[in-house]
């Protein structure tokens, strides 16, 4: 038998050590915290007498890390209620939902950490939003509708309608040679829009794919940045906000137990309009009656209650004109209230207006989707401009629109078109049941393969235990997300492991039979087997590969671990337990094999 | 030496092809009745709607609780105890009315006496239901495809439509056992068929490689008879293997909880019927197929 090189040898051990270091970390306990970030590090003493009260409700720890305090929990319902606590009193710090693993400094400087625990292991929030193009198309539309009537209006050419569809114009003119004039002139300008005449002296202008497509993606750009600030103050740990195609965002937020609150705010387009009101209460309640507005210029509006209120049709200031918003309570009445801080154009306005209109009524109107609501009316007492309060809220909705307006207005709406919340008892139990059918089933075929091949099953079974722990030191190196569907997809490398080893020790077995000796046997088992055993994997990875293509949650994280677990299995199986054999028989004369 | 088959196996599997022929063909036949009747019960993934998965403190009886969830205007939902009698799946079908009421809202309000945890929620629109649809077929696709691209490279074309028959054999009656008993197919039975293409591959392959090397090295010129020698002596191993698998499959059905049951039960079925395939199916295809020992000067 020819000696077993040595580079393989320490190949071998190498990937086993460094394997192991890098599997560790997930051997530590875990426990859920809360991370709050004390930008002064002299404060901290100050935050845990005032507040540790609201955070500490089991024997939990306090750990001090530069200017962060991180208290532990015993329980996730602990610290979901500690977290509820903190939102109660008010929020001068940020503090986020985390999980705190006790692992030793050493293997944190060598970047050492646990396996990314997926959402259905841990419990959280995951959206799929997209954005509506209809109402892009339909921006898009109303745009060429007011550029096209300027521009034929400037040229003198005269036409007889407008007509706007959903998902195009078409001007009607008089007779073909009109038609034909404004076609030359609105070809020579644009290509966003494509120019089609029909028989009827009509003109449809349809929208490029070009120029929506070039909207899409700048629409998903800056809601990107929106929805990321909107989730930072969410307060979870490692929210992954993506963008997925040409027209969707995903939001993940891990810890996160209740969508409700999310979900009010993430596809959220509301804002805030200021708008003076018109007329008298008298007026209101006859326009209401009638149905139209009596008064000039003015629209119809709904206060909380339900009575009518005319407005003026011009806004003073509108969402985007505010710069800053934070929630609160009112000083005097204690009543929740948002505190704004205008830009500085809507502050001039602001102020342009109140001094116009001291004594007159100023309402803030509630916009969300297609629905307006007054939440304040107000006499003007005197001017003011740049920042200001209003109440009329309550608490929650006032927390939601502050955040709402920092963020900003999405800049096309977005729809919620996949939701999956997994409560974090359920992914506790997900977690265990994995692992213990993992236990359960790798004890099952160690001791079958034991008891079938004997030393070499032995051998085989050390395989399996370094290939179990390479593949936990791949996902913990990589952070590739593990979730249920990746624990199976490892249960099932498990059981398929063994396969290599199999191959091998069959075609030993035959050697044996033919009157071979145990080495050269081992010899040309193991080399036999070899393509076969190539031959084997590289199809079963074909067809894994071929599952990342569909690329979804719960298939990706099945296909990465059998990706991973393949590999690492031909590793294991094929040179690392010829290393073992070799140590074991190498040299030696042998007058049979425990096979 | 402990060994499931005999030293030096001789069943001659190949004599008994004409009966895996009919076995197949009965199954096959009952997995495409049964898309035709029933169609496959498929998940929320795959259609759309809402699954909200609730453990209340007490013990509920469904129909008390369907009978609050019932409004309307909303299409009934539908109700089952999952794994115990104090936590329950619902179902709700995509509607605009709980789309703009926010489930978790419209859950609080009628459930309001009730304590309970809310401990999965999914909803999955139509467009996605639909379009992971296509990826998961588009998928299937690739997988074939470059499966044949491969093993025409390796072995030779017809090999390699040989195992593609194996596979499509084997994805059939597996999907097709679903079907017939109504199991709902969802993302993660998705995954466990696209796996058990792989193993069933691994199967096939082994078998063929055991017969190209024994076309070179076996002086016969009965393809038959070299064909029955690989598969018995790759015999041991297909079973071993195979075993090996279904001892953690079975141990994920036990304990694996309810979340990958079906996920258990796809891979189970598919073990089994790949195994049955690369013993029965694989080799004989090859001789309807009409591959033949080369002759010396071929070579």
């Amino acid at each position: 038998m020819e000696s077993y090189p040595r580079w393989k040898y320490l190949l071998v051990l190498f990937v086993l050590i460094s394997a192991t270091i890098y599997a560790l970390p997930n051997f530590y306990k875990s426990y859920p915290g809360i991370e709050i970030l004390i930008n002064d590090s002299k404060n901290i003493e100050n935050f845990k007498q005032d507040y540790s009260k609201y955070l500490t409700n089991d024997n939990n720890k306090i750990i001090e890390q530069d200017n962060k305090l991180i208290y532990t929990y015993n329980s996730i319902d602990a610290q979901l209620d500690a977290y509820n606590n903190l939102s109660v009193i008010d929020s001068y710090f940020d503090y986020t939902l985390v999980t705190y693993t006790d692992i030793p400094a050493w293997l944190a400087k060598i970047g050492a950490s646990p396996m990314f625990l997926g959402l259905d292991l841990k419990g959280g929030v995951h959206f799929l939003l997209q954005v509506d193009e209809s109402n892009i198309k339909k921006n898009l539309l109303r745009e060429f509708e007011s550029d096209i009537k300027k521009e034929l209006i400037e040229n003198k050419i005269r036409y007889k309608s407008f007509e706007r569809s959903k998902d195009q114009l078409r001007i009607i003119f008089k007779d073909s040679e009109t038609l034909d004039s404004a076609k030359t002139l609105l070809e020579s300008n644009t290509r966003d829009f494509i120019i089609m005449p029909d028989s009827n002296s009509n003109l449809n202008i349809l929208i490029s794919d070009e120029a929506l497509s070039r909207d899409l993606k700048s629409s998903i750009a800056k809601n990107l940045t929106i929805l990321r600030s909107r989730v930072d103050e969410l307060g979870v740990s490692q929210p992954i906000v993506q963008k997925q195609g040409k027209d969707r965002i995903i939001v993940q937020l891990p810890g996160l137990q209740d969508s409700t609150r999310a979900k009010n705010i993430l596809g959220s387009t509301a804002t805030l309009e200021f708008r003076l009101t018109k007329g008298t209460p008298e007026d209101w309640l006859q326009s209401l009656n009638q149905n139209i507005p009596s008064i000039n210029s003015s629209k119809l509006y709904k206060q909380r209650d339900g009575s009518p209120v005319l407005l003026s049709r011009k806004i003073i200031v509108g969402g985007a004109d505010i710069k800053n918003a934070n929630s609160g309570f009112d000083s005097t009445t204690n009543s929740p209230a948002v505190f704004v801080t205008l830009s500085d154009y809507g502050a001039d306005q602001m102020l342009k207006t109140t001094q116009k209109n001291i004594g007159k009524r100023m309402a803030v109107v509630f916009v969300e989707k297609n629905k307006e609501e007054v939440i304040n009316i107000a006499v003007i007492r005197e001017a003011f401009s740049k920042s200001f309060q209003i109440t009329g809220l309550n608490r929650e909705e006032a927390q939601n629109l502050s955040i709402l307006l920092r963020s900003g207005a999405l800049s096309a709406p977005m729809e919620i078109v996949e939701e999956r919340t997994v409560g974090p008892s359920l992914g506790e139990e997900n977690i265990l049941a994995g692992k213990n059918s993992m236990y359960f089933g790798m004890l099952l075929v160690v001791l079958f393969m034991f008891f079938y091949y004997r030393i070499f099953g032995f051998i085989a079974n050390i395989a399996l235990f370094a290939n179990l722990i390479i593949i936990i030191a791949i996902l913990s190196v990589f952070q590739a997300t593990l979730t249920l569907s990746g624990i199976a997809g490892i249960v099932l490398t498990v059981g398929m492991a063994v396969d290599a080893n199999v191959l091998i020790f069959e075609r030993i077995r035959e050697e044996i039979l033919n009157g071979n000796s145990p080495n050269s046997s081992i010899y040309a088992g193991y080399k036999k087997a070899f393509s076969t055993i190539s031959d084997a994997n590289i199809t079963t990875l074909i067809a894994a590969i071929s599952l990342l293509t569909i690329g979804t949650g719960v298939v990706k994280g099945f296909a990465v671990t059998l990706v991973i677990g393949i590999l690492s299995s031909m590793f294991t199986s094929i040179i690392g337990t010829r290393a073992i054999v070799s140590i074991i028989y190498e040299n030696k004369k042998q007058t049979g094999l425990s096979i | 030496m402990i060994k499931i088959f005999k030293n030096v196996v001789d069943y001659n599997f190949i004599q008994k092809r004409f009966f895996a022929l009919i076995l197949s063909g009965i199954l096959i036949v009952l997995s495409l009745g049964s898309f035709l009747y029933q169609g496959i019960n498929w998940g929320i993934d795959f259609s759309s709607g809402y699954i909200v998965q609730l453990k209340f403190q007490d013990n509920v009886e469904i129909d008390n609780l369907s009978q609050k969830l019932s409004k309307s205007n909303l299409a009934k939902p539908v109700l089952q105890y999952y794994g115990s009698k104090n936590e329950v799946i619902v179902k709700f079908q995509e509607n605009s009315f709980v789309n703009e009421k926010n489930i978790n809202e419209f859950l609080l309000q009628n459930l309001e006496d009730q304590s309970y945890k809310l401990m999965k929620l999914e909803f999955v629109g139509s467009q996605i239901g639909s379009e992971l649809r296509d990826k998961g077929e588009w998928a299937m696709l690739v997988a074939l495809l470059s499966i044949l691209v491969y093993i025409g490279f390796r072995f030779e074309f017809l090999y390699g439509i040989g195992a593609i028959f194996a596979l499509i054999h084997d994805v059939i009656i597996t999907v097709g056992i679903f079907s017939l008993i109504q199991l709902e197919f969802d993302l993660s039975v998705l995954s466990a068929i696209l796996a058990v293409i792989g193993y069933s591959l691994n199967d096939t392959i082994v078998v063929f490689d055991r017969i190209r090397e024994n076309t070179r090295t076996i002086r016969e010129s009965s393809f038959m008879k070299i064909l029955n020698i690989s598969i018995n002596q790759t015999l041991n191993r297909t079973v071993v293997t195979s075993l090996t698998t279904l001892f953690v499959l079975v141990s994920l059905l036990l304990l694996g909880g309810i979340a990958v049951t079906n996920f258990a039960i796809a891979m189970i079925v598919g073990v089994l019927i790949g195994t049955y395939s690369s013993i029965f199916v694989a080799g004989s295809s090859l001789i309807y197929l009409g591959v033949q020992v080369q002759s010396e000067d071929q070579k």
